[in-house]
């Protein structure tokens, strides 16, 4: 299969008034083509801060960052100048991010922000990206579309702001698109239906599509392979149904347990105790193991390495759960 | 008798330690020893100065520039020691400044917890003097209002507290707004505390960092519309203050005959007094509220870094003996920064 | 939607503009009973009877002779048909014909400095925000710290004193022929520029800075805005991303301290036309107070004030084209 983004050993800290702010700590991706990978993980697990990196987003200062390896279609990001990032961005590599109210400039119509995609990308003239945006507009399932073209931001409900955003991501039909928490922002009905559209999307368009998100059960919906984040580092990497079926990583299967189940009644709704580490103090050894119940004296004191575990997966613990009775108690 | 001494301690603590809080700042150092020195100053005013600033009979001493015997210079039409003036200047500006200040914190605190904390008919009433006073010029209802009470020294801060209190009352205002919604005030309200009650234990406290800040933010402001007032002639007619000198220096031919030091001096004055209690307002304001922080100290952050430590940084994240995993070398020399521009 | 934002808007200028219209004509009346002895403060060498003939004449010759609910109506019905009453100068002459003639002159000061504080301010503003933390930054950062400490009136003798006297690159008095000679010729109005310059130049300073300060912190309040991230993650470029997005952005604060200064700049001037013996308002205003004048310096204020309430009604306006957001029930 084609690989649209190998991505190496990034790793990004914050300097702070309070110490450096150990963001990501050598992340590695791999996304082909036509696949819709996950990276899941809490709220400041550093995951957000990896999709900035991936389009060169993130400003330097205040961020100090490494890799060794961007290669986006062949190409190798890293020794882009800003200029040719401009012309990758949003028409090769489009973003779309989580809360479509902030995201959308409040003073312009919707319709004027998604011509803009055509006009930059394509030079279109204002007619003719005004043609598309409508076009696409309606593609996307938005009722009178060029009356809504119109709207600014704060007259659309919620959902509707969202596929504008959709809309604007596949303007230019990218090779692949970097979706920050998608619908976070959205209630439970109208998430399921811009999800919908988004895996219909992605298909149709042959896009590749990385999804960001805290949610697995949005994970379970859409994404073909799924990276596990935790504290700045992959914890697990495996396909979606073997993930779900076979967690191996405890962090895994406390987020698995956190999520409430409508088939699964025995199951208690648990959550995972304690919280998320300081990014600027990070426990000593496993950065999970102060609320880890497996938690050895070796994790104490050692950082597992993400190691093979069986074809096409990886696992960060020293112990990790239902691998061939292995299964710690 | 006990407790109150307690409370008074407190207090006393509470200060000390917010003295030394704008210590520590390095703005707030220098604020501080000016706003000191002014004070020291205008206390032993009859001490430091060493002529008598009144006395006008001086013919033999007219216009001299600065020197050792009159460090400011003296004055061309009658001959006063201008350092003189200005050690007495300060106490004038200090007064007007410092009093309109503190009356000022109370008016505005007291009005701005009532409006915020009481809501209804008494917010819309103090909401709309304010919008009123917003549109009247200050300068020119002040110049009005001493015509028509009077020009006393006691007036003028009266004037001055009457206009000044509604900037501070709409802050005030809306962070009550805020403190009414928390916790510990939904607590008292359901523990059946009175309203009173609530007003000052709870409320008044949470507002004190901006009432205190705006002391010293006002105090500044004030001194400023003094001199002005002066200025124009329209301060207290008998006392020294800088405004005055600077009326009388423009008056009395300093700008044609070239007497720069009696313009610069009553300047300087205003500007010490005003850039001390602005420093000290400011840095307040910086503790209070670190995000306000106007100098991006994410930037000298960045030039600061230790080049050296943040590579260790960097080097310990690695995955030791990460060549197998997918047989990808990450040869620490191969890292390369993007976008590093600083 | 917005019309409704529109006349609610209206109608509050109005509601204040009645407020400082009550204030205006009770202020004067605060601490006498008499009017007329505002007018004719009580003299030593007069006899009582004397007195009270001469307070009966003021009486009845500025209309002070019915009850003040009286006057207070008839300054309505005067102020309704633009008049706002006659000054106590000899000759009683309308308090608006002696304004108009001191208007344009102080328009003159003040829409420059104010044109000039806005233009350079904004540019300097933009620029300490996209070179943020760099040398640009720092100096607004320490210009502000001292020109906020620094009087106009001291900026303006201490120009006076280089530019007027020392150097005589400008005059450091206004030309008392200036208004008298004045004609729409290249030749006046070169003079009116020339006379104007040093008033100009110290109430620019303190414009230029706080403008400049206020647009440098709404552009970097904007440039973290998501919807910037957005505009980045789109290709487009830097200066698309500056002038449409962030400026446009920007604008809504900045707009509004407009109007607000506004004011604050008017009160200023009096001082700054004082140093410099500019025929404007503001002497105008210094010369009425001198002489007690009250229906002139209460008029002065009048305008003042409703200049303001106008201009603070016209900046919501202006916000309402700019921000589609701004509808009915929003409390700002």
């Amino acid at each position: 299969m084609e690989q649209v983004l190998k991505l190496r050993n990034l790793k990004v800290v914050f300097p702070t008034d309070y110490g450096l702010i150990r963001a990501v700590e050598g992340v590695d991706l791999d996304i082909y083509h036509r696949e819709c990978v996950a990276l899941v993980g809490e709220s400041g697990c550093g995951k957000s801060v990896t999709s900035q990196a991936v389009m060169r987003l993130l400003d330097s200062p205040p961020a100090l960052i490494r890799m060794d390896v961007l290669e986006f279609d062949g190409r190798d990001l890293t020794q882009c100048t800003e200029a040719e990032m401009q012309e990758i961005r949003g028409k090769e590599l489009a973003m779309i991010f989580q809360d479509a109210m902030t995201s959308l400039n409040p003073v312009m119509t919707v319709g004027n922000q998604i011509d803009e995609m055509y006009r930059r990308h394509y030079g279109d003239s204002k007619q003719a990206a005004r043609e598309k945006t409508v076009h696409a507009l309606e593609l996307i399932g938005i009722p009178e579309p060029k009356e809504r073209a119109n709207s600014f931001p704060h007259q659309l409900s919620g959902g509707m702001r969202q596929r504008v955003l959709l809309a604007m991501a596949f303007a230019c039909m990218p090779k692949l698109i970097i979706a920050d928490e998608p619908t976070t922002a959205l209630d439970v009905t109208i998430q399921a239906q811009v999800l919908k559209t988004l895996r219909g999307m992605q298909r149709g368009c042959g896009t590749s599509l990385l999804l960001v998100t805290h949610d697995l059960s949005v994970v379970a919906k859409m994404a073909d392979r799924v990276y596990v984040m935790y504290a700045g580092k992959i914890v697990e990497k495996a396909p979606v149904k073997e993930l779900f079926t076979n967690p191996h990583h405890p962090y895994t299967v406390g987020l698995m347990a956190a999520v409430p189940r409508l088939t699964d009644e025995k199951k208690k709704f648990t959550q995972i105790p304690g919280t998320v580490p300081s990014p600027v103090h990070k426990p000593s050894g496993c950065y999970f193991h102060p609320r880890c119940e497996y938690a050895t004296e070796r994790c104490r004191r050692e950082m597992p390495r993400l190691e093979p575990m069986g074809r096409d997966r990886q696992v960060r613990c020293f112990h990790p759960l239902g691998v061939g009775g292995k299964s710690s108690d | 008798m006990k407790r109150l001494w307690m409370g008074v301690r407190k207090r006393l603590r509470g200060a000390g330690e917010l003295l030394a809080k704008i210590w520590a700042h390095r703005q707030g150092k220098v604020g501080l020893i000016m706003v000191t020195l002014l004070v020291l100053v205008a206390i032993f005013a009859p001490y430091i100065a060493p002529y008598n600033p009144y006395d006008v009979s001086q013919r033999t001493t007219k216009g001299l520039p600065p020197s050792w015997q009159h460090p400011l210079g003296t004055t061309i039409n009658t001959g006063q020691d201008i350092f003189s003036m200005l050690v007495y200047g300060t106490r004038v500006s200090l007064i007007v400044g410092v009093t309109s200040g503190v009356c000022i914190a109370i008016v505005g605190s007291i009005l701005g917890v009532a409006a915020g904390y009481l809501g209804g008919a008494v917010d819309t009433l103090i909401m709309r003097i304010v919008d009123i006073m917003l549109v009247i010029p200050t300068l020119p209802l002040v110049i009005v209002l001493t015509n028509v009470l009077g020009r006393d020294f006691w007036i003028i801060i009266l004037i001055f507290v009457a206009l000044g209190w509604t900037g501070l009352a709409r802050t005030i205002r809306s962070l009550v707004l805020v403190l009414k919604n928390t916790n510990y005030v939904k607590a008292a309200e359901l523990a059946g505390a009175s309203r009173w009650h609530i007003m000052i234990r709870h409320i008044l406290p949470g507002t004190s960092h901006l009432v205190i800040m705006s002391t010293a933010l006002s105090s500044a402001g004030i001194m400023v519309a003094e001199a002005g007032l002066s200025f124009l002639g329209l301060g207290d007619p008998t006392a020294i203050s800088w405004g005055k000198m600077l009326a009388e220096a423009q008056s009395g031919g300093a700008l044609l005959f070239g007497a720069w030091w009696w313009i610069f001096a009553p300047g300087l004055g205003i500007f010490l007094a005003v850039f001390g209690f602005m420093r000290v307002g400011l840095v307040l304001e910086e503790i209070a509220n670190p995000r306000m922080k106007r100098t991006s100290s994410v930037y000298k952050l960045f030039r600061s870094l230790d080049s050296s430590y943040v590579e260790e940084v960097f080097r310990s994240m690695d995955d030791y003996q990460r060549i197998g995993v997918e047989g990808v070398s990450s040869g620490g020399g191969q890292s390369r920064g993007t976008g590093l521009e600083a | 939607m917005k019309l409704s934002y529109v006349i609610k808007r209206v109608l509050y200028s109005l509601f204040v503009f009645a407020v400082v219209i009550t204030l205006n004509f009770f202020i004067p009346r605060i601490g006498v009973e008499d009017p007329a002895e505002r007018y004719y403060p009580p003299q030593g060498n007069m006899s009582e009877i004397e007195y009270e003939i001469v307070k009966q004449l003021t009486r009845e010759q500025y209309g002070f002779h019915v009850s003040t609910w009286q006057q207070f109506l008839n300054y309505l019905k005067g102020l309704a048909q633009g008049d706002l009453g006659t000054s106590f100068r000899p000759g009683s002459p309308k308090v608006l014909d002696l304004i108009k003639e001191r208007l344009p002159w102080t328009l003159v000061l003040s829409v420059s400095t104010m044109l000039i504080g806005l233009i350079v301010g904004v540019l300097f503003g933009v620029v300490a925000a996209v070179k943020r933390g760099r040398w640009q930054d720092t100096l607004l950062l320490n210009a502000s710290t001292v020109m906020v400490a620094l009087p106009s009136f001291f900026i303006a003798l201490v120009l006076s004193f280089y530019l007027g006297f020392e150097w005589e690159i400008f005059p450091a008095y206004t030309d008392s022929t200036m208004v008298s000679e004045f004609a729409w010729t290249w030749e006046g109005i070169s003079r009116v520029a020339r006379n104007a310059a040093l008033p100009v130049m110290s109430m620019m300073v303190g414009s230029i800075i706080s403008y400049a300060q206020g647009t440098r912190n709404a552009v970097i309040a904007v440039t973290n805005e998501d919807f910037v991230l957005t505009a980045r993650a789109k290709g487009l470029k830097r200066s698309t991303i500056r002038y449409k997005h962030i400026l446009r952005n920007s604008l809504l604060p900045i707009v509004t301290s407009l109007g607000m200064s506004i004011s604050g700049l008017i009160g200023g001037q009096v001082v700054i036309e004082q140093v410099f013996n500019w025929n404007g308002m503001g002497t105008l205003f210094l010369e009425a107070n001198q002489t007690n004048d009250y229906p002139l310096m209460m008029g002065i204020m009048l305008l003042l004030s409703g200049f303001t309430i106008l201009s603070i009604l016209l900046t919501d306006l202006v916000y309402v084209l700019l921000d589609p957001r701004v509808t009915v029930g929003d409390k700002r």
